[in-house]
């Protein structure tokens, strides 16, 4: 594919050589940038696609085959509705929310590549060519994403509304791709005008997370959407926001051209502003933007040199922060061996990126996954909302944040950057169990108590003050669900091995046994509400906690036997 | 020797803001020169190599290299140099062989003549099993010989090491030692910068002591040792101002108690 692309590149050469661009250099370092696209691991599909997390590299056949299926499923949108625009406008804000998301997220990496400063700049290559190589390799990424996403629409189009609107859907996707690439540009220029280089990486990473998030409830929640009769009536131009939409302007291409028989004025209008106003944002983005973003980017990628930025307000607020972690941990963790496993499992587990992008789209799952049930009954969306209110389902909520919980311990053990997990085979540690119920504790108090909290809160919101002790029960519920997995499961110690390990079969089963098991548990609960046996909840929630302590014991007691080592 | 300097470097300073990393800085380097380049981290070490490799194009002052000023042909010089960078970055994910093509070619190298002469380095240097392997599973001692045939593949005038030994065994820092004698029997000037002072006392003919963005000695290992000490590091410690070493392990010690 990468040679096709180099191909389709070729005719530019000539002109571009008049220009001052060394071609035979330029040829090559776009061979090796696409070359290593192409092995690079692919951060977008880690999650929605498990091939990602056991091969270091991802086929990119297989990352192309799932942009086309991400396309064709958004094509489904152009032939839903009998209304004008509605199809094409949906299509184009979900085509262009995807390539601005993964813009943002997957090409982050290779903006940021501070290895080419050592690599290139030090060999005879003028810095024209360097320049034009960049450009090249971004726009050979951009417009690749969008023809693969795009086709599976383009043959919709041509079918529905004859040969003819292929060409025109073309354009469509040009303009849409470019007011992305206006979009993008706007993002980066914004954090980068805002922020340090340290917190700009950090924000790009929950970008990432967003993009998660947002194909999970792609999937999920979509095919129900478009059942719910409501939306195809929809007269979207009735309705003045409308015209403010950009992907309405593009979706106006098609209705001024292919059905000149329901266009006015209005839409004419709009499809001009649909053609002109790309053009003009990627002519502001060449001329005003990229500049500038270039001299940002260049203070950025050498960061390490320029830490000037304000260090006396970041060091009284990060004390203010290690305080309260300090504090928590000597209430919580009062073993000095325990109390280190707490505040190291905090500390890592809050500035890992990598971890927070393998775990924190799990905090998204769960929302859309209740939405999901919701949208899963019978009848109107009021009515929907109304069986909500009045059943029981909030149960399910909190259970459901149990995924949260496995997320996380499910990676606590993992990190690319495993190696300084020496130290604790280096000290003197009598009991490893320690650290562990350290981890154990620190992942409960930062992530599943405040989202629980979350949670209830919401429950008692939407439910009434009734909900609390459900609340409560089903929260130690979870906690001894998280401690069932963490004896059987989480035997390394926090971020001390590599990501590459395959989980054995036997686990596989023992961790769908504990998630049957939390399943029973949770139906019993419910039950009980049913049958409104609400004294029998409180009093549950006793030798619930009972039982916490009792594995909590038994989890601090682990000894080296039963951990695995990585060798170093 | 010849008498006509290669490297020429006239006045050269360099500030970032309000800080002065160079000043003044005036040398002469000749062909075939072996110079060892050392200082205290901070002292503007790192700067002089950017500056040598092109790396920083913003300075004062003039730095001539072949009689080619970096200034208005930065290019041309960068065809002469061959540079081994200190924080050993390379596209791991690229076998050594497809590394050293790609490298080649931003030389401009006919083909034939590259892949002949990589896979004939990359055996030389003990990789020859290796040379399709990519490196993200290297050694550090293995990714640093890739470094160094990648600085050398386009068998340039001028060798900038920077910390060339790092991760090497003891095996091939002999040979990297020899290795450099060689070249510079060959006529090519090589610039070592390093902290390990023994290397830099054994293979350099000549010393370069920079402190605080000057130069502060330069000569010999013969002459320096006359003025000042019996060994770099203690050449190297007394001109740098710390003398009185006993008080910082003092103070170490005292910690405890």
């Amino acid at each position: 594919m990468n040679k096709l692309l180099l191909k389709m590149v070729s005719p530019l050469m000539p002109m571009l050589q008049r220009t001052g661009v060394d071609t035979y250099q330029l040829h090559h370092i776009l061979r090796v940038k696409l070359l290593m696209d192409d092995r690079r691991p692919n951060n977008t599909f880690a999650h929605t696609r498990k091939a990602a997390a056991n091969g270091k590299t991802t086929n990119p056949w297989a990352v192309s085959l799932f942009t086309v299926t991400m396309g064709l499923f958004i094509g489904a949108f152009l032939v839903m509705f009998d209304a004008p625009f509605i199809g094409h406008t949906i299509y184009f804000s979900i085509f262009m929310v995807l390539i601005s998301l993964t813009l943002i997220t997957d090409f982050t990496t290779v903006l940021f590549d501070v290895r080419e400063q050592f690599i290139i700049l030090p060999r005879p290559v003028n810095d024209r060519t360097l320049a034009v190589a960049r450009i090249m390799h971004i726009s050979l990424y951009v417009f690749r994403l969008a023809f693969l996403q795009g086709l599976a629409g383009m043959v919709i189009v041509g079918y529905t509304d004859g040969i003819l609107a292929v060409p025109v859907f073309l354009v469509q996707l040009v303009m849409a791709t470019f007011l992305s690439i206006l979009f993008v540009n706007i993002v980066y220029l914004l954090l980068m005008q805002s922020v340090s280089p340290q917190r700009f990486k950090d924000i790009i990473s929950y970008f990432q997370i967003g993009l998660s998030v947002f194909i999970f409830a792609a999937y999920q929640i979509l095919p129900r959407v478009i059942n719910a009769s409501a939306l195809a009536k929809i007269e979207l131009l009735s309705q003045w926001w409308a015209y403010l939409l950009p992907p309405v302007w593009i979706a106006a291409l098609n209705e001024v051209l292919m059905h000149p028989g329901r266009s006015n004025i209005f839409t004419s209008l709009m499809a001009i502003i649909g053609i002109t106003l790309p053009i003009a944002g990627l002519w502001l983005v060449a001329k005003v933007l990229a500049p500038g973003f270039n001299k940002r980017l260049a203070v950025v990628s050498t960061s390490d040199a320029n830490t000037d930025a304000k260090p006396l307000i970041d060091k009284a607020e990060k004390k203010g922060r290690f305080d309260i972690v300090d504090k928590l941990a000597n209430i919580i963790a009062r073993d000095p061996v325990e109390n280190a496993g707490f505040k190291i499992t905090w500390k890592l587990a809050a500035r890992i990126r990598e971890f927070k992008i393998k775990v924190y789209p799990a905090f998204g799952y769960v929302p859309v996954y209740f939405v999901f049930f919701i949208l899963n009954r019978q009848g109107s969306l009021n009515n929907r909302m109304e069986d909500v209110q009045s059943g029981y389902s909030y149960i399910a909520l909190i259970y459901m944040s149990t995924f949260v919980l496995s997320a996380v311990l499910q990676h606590i053990s993992y990190s690319e950057k495993f190696k300084p997990a020496w130290v604790y085979y280096a000290l003197p540690i009598d009991k490893p169990g320690k650290i562990l119920s350290g981890m154990y504790k620190a992942v409960i108090s930062l992530y599943y108590l405040p989202y629980c909290a979350v949670l209830g809160i919401i429950s008692i919101v939407v439910w009434g003050p009734d909900v609390i002790n459900d609340v409560i029960l089903a929260t130690l519920a979870g906690m001894n669900y998280g401690i069932f997995m963490a004896l059987f499961m989480v035997k390394g110690l926090p971020f001390s091995k590599p990501v590459l390990v395959k989980q054995s079969g036997g686990r596989v089963i023992i961790s769908l046994l504990i998630t049957f098991f939390i399943g029973a548990v949770g139906f019993g609960h419910y039950m009980l509400v049913k049958m409104k046996w609400n004294t029998a909840v409180s009093i549950l929630i006793v030798p619930a906690f009972l039982l916490y302590l009792l594995m909590m014991y038994y989890y601090k007691r682990q000894s080296w036997e039963s951990i695995e080592q990585e060798e170093f | 020797m010849s008498n006509t300097p290669l490297i020429q470097i006239r006045n050269l300073s360099k500030s970032y803001g309000s800080k002065l990393v160079l000043k003044n800085l005036s040398l002469d380097i000749y062909p075939g020169q072996v110079i060892g380049y050392i200082g205290p981290n901070g002292a503007g070490k790192s700067t002089t190599v950017k500056i040598l490799t092109g790396l920083i194009p913003e300075f004062e002052g003039e730095v001539l290299v072949n009689g080619i000023s970096m200034q208005s042909n930065p290019q041309e010089i960068k065809k002469l140099i061959g540079y081994v960078p200190e924080n050993a970055e390379l596209y791991e994910v690229l076998t050594p062989m497809e590394y050293l093509d790609f490298i080649g070619k931003l030389y401009n190298m006919e083909d034939e003549q590259l892949h002949s002469r990589a896979s004939r380095l990359l055996t030389a240097f003990g990789l020859g099993n290796n040379k399709d392997d990519r490196m993200d599973t290297f050694s550090k001692g293995m990714r640093q010989k890739v470094l160094l045939i990648s600085g050398i593949i386009h068998n340039p005038q001028i060798i900038i090491l920077d910390e060339p030994l790092s991760g090497l065994d003891a095996n091939a820092v002999i040979m990297i030692k020899e290795l450099i004698m060689r070249l510079s029997q060959e006529g090519k000037t090589i610039f070592y910068c390093s902290h390990v002072m023994d290397v830099v006392e054994k293979v350099s003919d000549r010393i370069l002591l920079i402190n605080k963005g000057e130069i502060i000695a330069d000569g010999t290992f013969e002459s320096l040792k006359q003025n000042h000490a019996d060994t770099l590091e203690r050449v190297f410690a007394k001109l740098t101002g710390r003398d009185e070493s006993d008080n910082e392990t003092d103070a170490i010690i005292n910690a405890f108690n």
